[in-house]
């Protein structure tokens, strides 16, 4: 009995894994098709965005069956119900790179590259993203924390690129437009470093039952 | 095994006790059968005779306990009992001792009583009056005897029990005891009973064949490791459950993770959408091949399902570095395109003055400098040519003259020829150095210090200089060419050495050259073991030295 659940457990950590390694690869795809300004390349954001609703249905269900019918106690319910909270974090990751790659196409070929540090921001996500998926994959307790502290690196990110926007409005007011465009990618890329955070948060209570320093079992 | 044992050892109790219990029973009965009818015999004797004197008084006052004495007429009625009324009594003629003495004087019979616990023994004789004296008694019968010693039997076999299972236990634990306490990894050195030694000499003969099973299959697996271990490529193999077995340091080194990476999930080692891919086509098409870029190298992989009678036992992924290959298939590819290229161009240009002089669209005063024209292409492509042809002479490292030469001597000679070429662009050749004496070819060696000086003066700007410098030790001679030309840009030096490489991408024919210079200055050297240090920088000029062993 306990080897069938283990085995679940195993399948329910590798589908974990593929999903969020769909989230690094998505959100890659749309920060390359941004600094490139390849709307080509951003129409391949939308397909796996939807490889990842999959993921995110087919999980869910493996984790409810496992409630039922496992009724799991202690370490293994821990982490069920983070991989439940898990996924709808990497879900939103998955959302939100399918904004940016929609946004990319009204951009008309301009890039965000030449424009303020919105670039360095697409990288610090990425890293955020590529590392909370490592934390879970290694169960790396200190990676997860860094990856939660690396947040107000992109939060501060974001202010830059905003000053910039700002910058660039008041000198060319008729790039108003585009400026709002990069503050929109730039508020998802924000988005998205949160739950980045949310992911390592999760990981951090699979292992220890304690979320945001409160003991929840 | 302690059940058997008590189990044997109750049924031999049991059967003793029952056996011994009949045969005792049935001498002892008959003993005290037989003495009983003497002393009822002596008895009756005694009385007869009471009875023949006194009559019916005597027999009224006779006292004999135990014993029932009956007088009886020889009709058959009963005069007398000692025990019942005699008026009361049926006739006793039909009783069998009463008819056997009437018959013969005595007789003697016994009956079981209805309850069958009691059993009557009768003895009669005929006294003299011819009446009938019987004497009888009562005594119990077997099945009374044996009820009698019910109890004392039960005891008995409750005893019989409780010994039998103690030594049942006593035996089993002692049987057992030393089959556990067995040394099994030297089943011969072991000191029990006899019995257990043909177990003993199976177990040793099975752990010999364990042993050297296990040896076998040690010897394997340090092969096996051996060769994972030093393998270029990297290996890695997955169970059915896409967990790690084995990996080795190639791969360990591609999927970036140690020896701590087996026994875990794949995934977990390595995720990057490529692999997840390969993976997948391997699981369903039995095969898969990617490729990977990683840390700056190109990897080939290749994930092969591994069936085992119809069932997926593993995968098995194999690492190539192909860094190598696809740069030499680029060079190759542009070799290619370049030598075309080169031979071309010459070629159309001598065909198309070719074809003016041929139809008379030359105008004679113009014939002689289209000829010109085609005489210095073709000794273009000759050169080029030429120089392809001792490149490929070089690749292939036939047999070349080896002789003694001085390469300070050569530095001259090469540099007397090309003074015309460095006088046009006013460029002053300087030579420093003794000379040196190489063990090399002649022409080859010529070859480096040609190309290089030639090299110097062609992308030297007016009024530059070229110096050339000699020197050497005990071992190992040294020629360096410096200018104050136009420079190799940094990200070129690492490919000018290539064929048909060319800084410039127009292979513009101001200079001349065919873009094979400095490959076979490489070649030459290389096959004198040498080695080439090139410090440019560009607008700064360029040092090449060349570095020869003098042996």
């Amino acid at each position: 009995m306990r080897s069938r659940f283990d085995e679940q457990l195993a399948l329910l950590n590798r589908e974990l894994i593929e999903m969020g390694a769909l989230c690094e690869e998505v959100i890659s795809i749309a920060a390359k098709a941004l600094l490139s300004g390849d709307t080509d390349l951003a129409k391949q954001v939308k397909p796996l965005g939807d490889i990842i609703d999959q993921k995110e249905r087919t999980i869910e269900a493996l984790c409810l069956k496992l409630l039922l019918q496992q009724q799991p106690v202690a370490r293994d319910l821990r982490q069920i119900s983070a991989a439940l909270k898990m996924i709808t974090d990497m879900e939103r990751i998955g959302d939100q790179a399918e904004d940016i790659a929609e946004i990319i196409r009204y951009l008309e070929g301009r890039t965000g590259n030449d424009r303020g540090p919105i670039g360095e921001m697409a990288t610090a996500t990425i890293k955020m993203v590529t590392e909370s998926v490592d934390a879970f994959v290694q169960r790396d307790m200190e990676l997860a924390t860094e990856v939660m502290k690396y947040d107000d690196v992109v939060d501060a990110l974001f202010d830059e690129v905003k000053t910039s926007l700002i910058d660039m409005i008041a000198k060319h007011p008729e790039d108003g437009e585009y400026a709002l465009d990069l503050l929109m990618i730039a508020k998802y890329f924000e988005r998205i470093g949160d739950h980045a955070t949310n992911v390592a948060e999760w990981v951090l209570f699979s292992v220890t039952g304690v979320h945001r320093r409160e003991r929840m079992t | 095994m302690k059940k058997h044992i008590f189990r044997s050892i109750v049924i031999v109790a049991l059967s003793v006790l029952v056996l011994s219990f009949i045969v005792m029973l049935t001498v002892m009965y008959r003993s005290l059968v037989e003495e009983q009818r003497q002393q009822l015999g002596t008895k009756l004797a005694i009385v007869a005779h009471g009875a023949e004197e006194g009559g019916i008084e005597w027999l009224d006052s006779l006292d004999i306990k135990g014993y029932r004495i009956t007088l009886i007429a020889f009709d058959g009625v009963v005069l007398y009992d000692s025990i019942a009324d005699a008026a009361t009594m049926e006739n006793h003629l039909d009783r069998q001792e009463i008819v056997e003495a009437l018959q013969s004087g005595t007789g003697e019979s016994r009956r079981i009583s209805s309850t069958l616990t009691e059993k009557t023994f009768y003895q009669a004789t005929r006294l003299t009056d011819g009446n009938i004296l019987r004497i009888s008694i009562t005594s119990n019968s077997v099945l009374s005897i044996l009820l009698g010693m019910l109890m004392p039997v039960l005891l008995i076999l409750v005893a019989t029990i409780v010994i039998s299972s103690f030594l049942a236990n006593r035996i089993a634990k002692r049987t057992i005891g030393s089959l556990n306490t067995l040394d099994l990894e030297h089943p011969l050195n072991n000191n029990t009973y006899d019995e257990l030694s043909p177990l003993l000499l199976r177990i040793a003969h099975q752990q010999r064949q364990i042993e050297s099973q296990r040896s076998e299959l040690n010897k394997k697996r340090d092969e096996f490791s051996l060769i994972t271990q030093s393998m270029n490529e990297g290996l890695v193999l997955l169970n059915d459950k896409g967990v790690v077995v084995s990996i080795n340091p190639a791969a360990q080194q591609v999927f970036r993770t140690d020896s701590s990476g087996i026994g875990k999930d794949f995934l977990v080692v390595e995720r990057s959408s490529e692999i997840r891919g390969v993976m997948k086509t391997a699981a369903e098409s039995g095969h898969g091949q990617v490729k990977l870029r990683r840390l700056g190298r190109r990897y080939e992989i290749n994930a092969s399902r591994i069936d085992f009678n119809d069932e997926t036992v593993g995968t098995a992924i194999l690492v190539f570095d192909v860094t190598e290959k696809s740069l030499l298939e680029q060079q190759r590819r542009e070799f290619t395109a370049n030598v075309s290229h080169e031979l071309k161009t010459p070629l159309q240009s001598i065909m198309g003055r070719a074809e003016l002089i041929e139809n008379g669209l030359a105008k004679p005063e113009d014939i002689s400098r289209f000829v010109n024209c085609i005489r210095t292409e073709a000794s273009r492509l000759l050169v080029l040519i030429e120089d392809i042809i001792h490149l490929s002479q070089l690749d292939e490292g036939g047999e070349l003259p080896w002789e003694n030469v001085d390469l300070h001597q050569i530095a001259k000679e090469t540099l007397d020829v090309l003074q015309d070429a460095a006088g046009t662009k006013n460029i002053r050749l300087l030579l420093t150095g003794s000379p040196v004496t190489v063990t090399g070819v002649r022409g080859l060696l010529g070859e480096i210090v040609y190309n290089l000086c030639d090299n110097a003066i062609k992308y030297n700007t007016e009024d530059g200089l070229v110096e050339v410098s000699v020197s050497g030790d005990e071992d190992t001679a040294i020629l360096r060419v410096k200018d104050t030309g136009i420079g190799i840009p940094t990200e070129h030096q690492n490919r000018v050495f290539e064929r048909f490489y060319r800084v410039d991408k127009s292979h513009s024919k101001e200079t001349g050259g065919t873009g094979l210079g400095l490959s076979i200055v490489k070649h030459a050297t290389l096959l004198h073991n040498g080695k080439i240090d090139l410090r440019s920088k560009a607008g700064q000029g360029t040092v090449i030295t060349v570095t020869l062993p003098r042996h």
